[in-house]
């Protein structure tokens, strides 16, 4: 005789403090093991694409701020490479090396906040998060000495960089630089040896490099599940053909090998910042473009590798100074819908654990 | 950019937070930027200090304290001279002495008062200590905006909680939902009577205490199910039946360690095991390393404290068993968690660490304030692995303590039981006997727990993982394909 | 008995216990019943500590409030939603029979047998053996084989317990068992 148990739904719902996010999550349990996964998204829509549709290009920019909220340099980038490839601005060397090093810090403080939270999920009590901030702290007092804000930066502009930055951004820069690496292997190594947490992370979380790109995943995500695709180096756009960095890769696909990935990024966005900081040339910061720019009418689909993965921007134009549609390509929507196989068949603690790992922002989600 | 200057001094960061950390310095500047005033009135303390611990020296050096009721090291035996008093008192009630029943009924109020308020004054004070001490591990401050250091936040926790609105969810059975709260600070506040403070300081010294300590603790078992259960909500239930799980199947390797306590000092009384241990000059720390780190972990699962705080924890059920609870039901079930991080403070200080005794010393500094140090010294260690370690999964929780914990602790029972039988009948000094199963002792547990691991087959990761290789060519699915061919 | 704590201890508590085991069957809701069950055992252990018989009562609150109590929850939990009800009538008939049968066994033996009563000075003077010492004596020396009869039982309902658990998908089914599919993934899971 055995005893069945009957299957229930629990609703990881909207207010959760795992769920990176206001989204929610319908999973069907069977006492500790879930069965299957529904996620319902749509709680934080802000209608971005169809105001977009009213306002100039260069008004459209803080719109990539809020979507992307962790990563607001790279999305101001992707939109702005879009619009400069759709009306043919040209961009000053300077402002290609300028943007190439804001990107990469903000890539570090993305990188270093998905990790920190990943390991408090798996319970550390937010010990590892805190540490990881203190560089984050850094590089945003960084921005915030450029540009005014910390987080919804608004500093790419449609044929440069909005703000040249004050004369002691360098020296700040040169010494958050020379202190992240030693940083960076302090954080490897305080939660790289915890037996409890590759415990917690190891073989958790796996996706076949077939199902990876069969589901569209892309990022630190794809990466780890050892698909080395890296748009820096596949598509280079601004100076980053002039870098030289290596793409870390992980093996099996779990969490830890993406935990690792990011932790590898970061450490390659130093090398790139101190090459940008050598190398960067004298010039103008920003080309000088209309104030209402007509670009000719067409359509583009220009994309970055943001923290989060490729970070896409569709523009349709029709010849107005306001897009005819603006559709941003959310790296974590696609990613997210992976959850569910990943998910499957593993213990709850382990799905929260995954979804730490696959690194979602719900204001890309939701737009 | 070659002609910036290397390095600008560090008075000139961006924010103003980052400002204020600078100028704000460590402790000893503050300490140098306190008013003179402040700084003599710290002196006089100091001083005053060290005269009044001459003058203590010099007291009991000289043996006047010894067994007066006013020995302040003892206060056992201000309570006997109590008692003796009240029981000269005339007068009958009901065919009673009133002597016999005042005698009786006034020291165990004062002790039961002495207890509570002794418990009360640790959660004021206990829930600053580890949200600073937290904060210290986290580089950050902690709470340091109410009263001078933050030290009035509990009192401010309190208080918030307590005006709160209770909230009831609908469909929860309204008296099963008024009484976890209630059910578990009963063992919490029980389980503290047989510990002894000082030679004559136990107020339950039951001949039975070890066995009563184990069973009042499994008491709070029921009284988590039933929060989980009466809450009407599938977190709560969760919850609640992790944790029971859990709490039921850590108490067999605490039975069986504390069951080796036994065996060595041939008595359930918690004032027999602190006297065999000053007796013998040694700690059972020692001698029965294993018991002690049985002991210690087994309780952070029953207390549901991280590594072991899987049920509530905040990142997947969001608080558990007590998700439903609000204003001060909730601060009753946070204050337990509290007391009972103390208690088994206490408990392992007791057990394992000497109790009230120090080696002698207790002649001269109070026992209470001995065991009062060591208890907070366990406290500490709680919050040192709260802040560090990630918490276990539900399922690697019961691994270790089913496939592990229990046949070690086992085998511990079966070699401290023959080592117990050796030195009751082997006619050597005690010093060589035990020293001999202390070295034995420690040897095997440093054996035992890598070579059980490894038999269960727990593969350690002493070589790091894999670490991500650095891919030369870009590609997708024929470069993943031949990177994983070659690695 | 002659203490007055002593007399008032005993109707307190047998009022208590009377009380709780009576609402265990009259009350509707199951779980009610379960908490009310609880009480009636630390009565119990209450009366034996009013009896000096020290570790009967604490074995008393560890293995019956401690775990036999979480036994009852489970069972609860187990039983499907519907047949919850505390007034379900199947049994009455045969358990008001097996309560008198119970019962009358046990007013017959307190009748019948000639307990050693001690009253009074006899009490105060007897010197206070320490329980637990001669019942372990008496455990491992004349009732030894009852002692390990008990024992082997236990280890019977533990393995009945394991059998009726097993997934029937398999041994190990690992909530990691997903991972076998990976490639590179030879290690075991932790």
């Amino acid at each position: 005789m055995t005893t069945a148990s009957e299957p229930y739904v629990l609703n990881i719902g909207p207010q959760h403090p795992s769920t990176h996010g206001v989204f929610r999550i319908r999973v069907v349990m069977d006492g500790e093991q879930i069965q299957d996964l529904d996620m319902i998204v749509g709680y934080l829509h802000r209608s971005m694409e169809k105001l977009a549709e009213e306002r100039t290009y260069t008004q459209n920019i803080p719109f990539t701020d809020r979507a992307d909220y962790l990563a607001a340099m790279s999305g101001n980038l992707g939109l702005c490479l879009a619009v400069e490839r759709l009306a043919d601005v040209e961009v000053p060397e300077r402002a290609s090396y300028l943007r190439v090093i804001f990107a990469e810090l903000q890539r570090i403080a993305s990188h270093a906040m998905a990790n920190g939270t990943l390991v408090s999920d798996a319970g550390a009590w937010q010990t590892p998060l805190l540490y990881m901030f203190r560089e984050r702290e850094k590089i945003l007092d960084l921005f915030e000495m450029t540009c005014g804000a910390r987080l919804t930066t608004n500093y790419m502009r449609i044929g440069g960089v909005a703000f040249e930055p004050p004369p002691e951004f360098w020296p700040a820069l040169r010494e958050l630089v020379d202190e992240l690496p030693q940083r960076i292997d302090e954080y490897a190594q305080m939660v790289q040896g915890n037996e409890i947490f590759i415990a917690r992370t190891r073989n958790v979380g796996i996706i076949s490099p077939e199902d990876a790109i069969n589901g569209s995943l892309v990022g630190p995500a794809l990466r780890g599940s050892g698909v080395p695709w890296d748009l820096r180096k596949a598509e280079p756009y601004c100076v980053y053909d002039r870098m030289d960095f290596e793409v870390p890769v992980g093996t099996i696909g779990d969490v830890y090998d993406r935990y690792m990935v990011r932790l590898e990024e970061t450490r390659q966005s130093t090398r790139i910042i101190r090459q940008a900081m050598e190398a960067i040339p004298e010039g103008p910061h920003k080309t000088d473009i209309p104030l209402a720019l007509r670009p000719e009418p067409g359509e583009i689909y220009g994309r970055v590798e943001g923290p989060r993965g490729e970070t896409g921007f569709y523009l349709v134009s029709d010849g107005s100074p306001a897009p005819y549609r603006f559709h941003i390509r959310a790296p974590s929507l696609i990613n997210l819908s992976l959850l569910r196989e990943m998910a499957r068949g593993a213990a709850l603690s382990d799905a929260v654990v995954t979804l730490g790992s696959l690194d979602i922002v719900v204001g890309e989600i939701d737009r | 950019m070659s002609e910036q200057p290397a390095i600008v001094k560090r008075q000139l960061p961006a924010t103003p937070m980052a400002r204020q950390i600078i100028e704000r310095g460590t402790l000893r500047e503050q300490a140098a930027r306190m008013p003179f005033a402040a700084k003599v009135i710290g002196a006089i303390f100091g001083i005053g200090f060290l005269i009044a611990n001459a003058g203590i020296a010099y007291i009991v050096v000289d043996g006047r304290l010894d067994g007066m009721w006013y020995d302040f090291r003892d206060l056992g035996y201000a309570i006997e001279r109590l008692r003796v008093e009240l029981r000269t008192v005339d007068g009958t009630i009901g065919g009673q002495e009133l002597g016999a029943i005042l005698a009786y009924w006034v020291p165990a109020l004062i002790g039961g008062i002495g207890i509570l308020s002794f418990l009360g004054g640790f959660l004021l004070i206990g829930s600053w200590i580890e949200r600073r001490l937290l904060a210290r591990f986290q580089i950050r401050t902690g709470p340091n905006r109410v009263g001078p250091y933050g030290l009035l936040q509990p009192l401010a926790d309190a208080l918030k909680l307590m005006q709160k609105e209770v909230l009831i969810p609908a469909g929860a059975d309204r008296m099963l939902f008024y009484l976890p709260p209630v059910l578990i600070f009963i063992p919490a506040m029980l389980a503290w009577g047989p510990i002894p403070w000082a030679e004559n300081m136990a107020y339950l010294d039951l001949n039975v205490g070890l066995l009563y300590v184990v069973s009042i603790t499994s008491l709070s078992v029921l009284a988590v199910w039933l929060a989980g259960w009466s809450s009407n909500n599938h977190y709560a239930l969760l919850g609640s039946m992790r944790t029971v799980a859990m709490m039921v199947s850590y108490e067999i390797p605490i039975s069986l360690a504390l069951l080796s306590v036994v065996l060595v000092t041939g008595s359930l009384r918690l004032s027999a095991i602190v006297a065999w241990q000053a007796d013998h000059y040694l700690w059972l720390a020692l001698l029965l390393p294993f018991a002690l780190f049985t002991f210690f972990f087994s309780s952070t699962a029953e207390i549901n404290r991280t590594p072991n705080d899987i049920a509530e924890a905040e990142s997947e059920i969001v608080a558990g068993f007590h998700t439903e609870y609000s204003g001060m039901k909730a601060g009753l079930f946070l204050a337990v968690e509290l007391g009972n991080a103390l208690l088994t403070g206490a408990l392992v200080a007791t057990f394992f660490l000497g109790g009230y005794t120090l080696f002698g010393l207790e002649e001269w500094i109070p026992g209470y304030l001995i065991l009062g140090a060591k208890a907070t010294f366990g406290y500490f260690i709680f919050i040192w692995l709260r802040a560090t370690l990630p918490r276990f999964r539900i399922d690697q929780l019961m691994n270790f303590a089913w496939k592990y914990l229990i046949p070690l602790s086992i085998a511990n029972v079966l070699l401290v039981a023959i080592e117990a039988s050796i030195a009751a009948r082997w006619d050597a000094p005690a010093i060589i006997v035990y020293g001999l199963f202390v070295i034995v002792n420690i040897a095997l547990t440093a054996y035992a727990v890598r070579a059980w691991a490894r038999a269960i087959g727990y593969a350690m990761d002493v070589e790091q993982p894999a670490q991500p290789i650095f891919a030369k060519t870009i590609g997708g699915l024929k470069a993943a394909r031949s990177l994983r061919g070659e690695a | 008995m002659d203490s007055l704590g002593i007399v008032v201890a005993f109707y307190v508590l047998s009022a208590v216990t009377i009380g709780a085991a009576l609402s265990v069957f009259l009350l509707r809701n199951l779980v009610h019943a379960i908490v009310l069950l609880v009480l009636s055992f630390l009565g119990m252990a209450g009366l034996f500590a009013s009896l000096s018989a020290d570790f009967i009562a604490i074995a008393q609150i560890l293995i019956y409030a401690g775990a036999i109590s979480v036994l009852l929850v489970f069972a609860v939990m187990l039983t499907p939603l519907s047949s919850r009800n505390n007034a379900n009538s199947l049994y009455v008939g045969p358990g008001i029979l097996a309560g008198v049968a119970i019962a009358a066994i046990v007013v017959f033996t307190a009748i019948e047998v000639d307990w050693v009563q001690l009253t009074g000075d006899a009490l105060r003077d007897r010197s206070f053996v320490d329980t637990i010492e001669t019942i372990g004596d008496q455990l491992l020396g004349k009732h030894i084989l009852a002692f390990e009869v008990a024992s082997v039982l236990l280890l019977f309902a533990l393995l009945g317990a394991i059998v009726l658990v097993t997934d029937p998908r398999g041994v190990g089914t690992d909530v990691t068992d997903d991972a076998d599919d990976a490639p590179g993934a030879t290690e075991e899971p932790a």
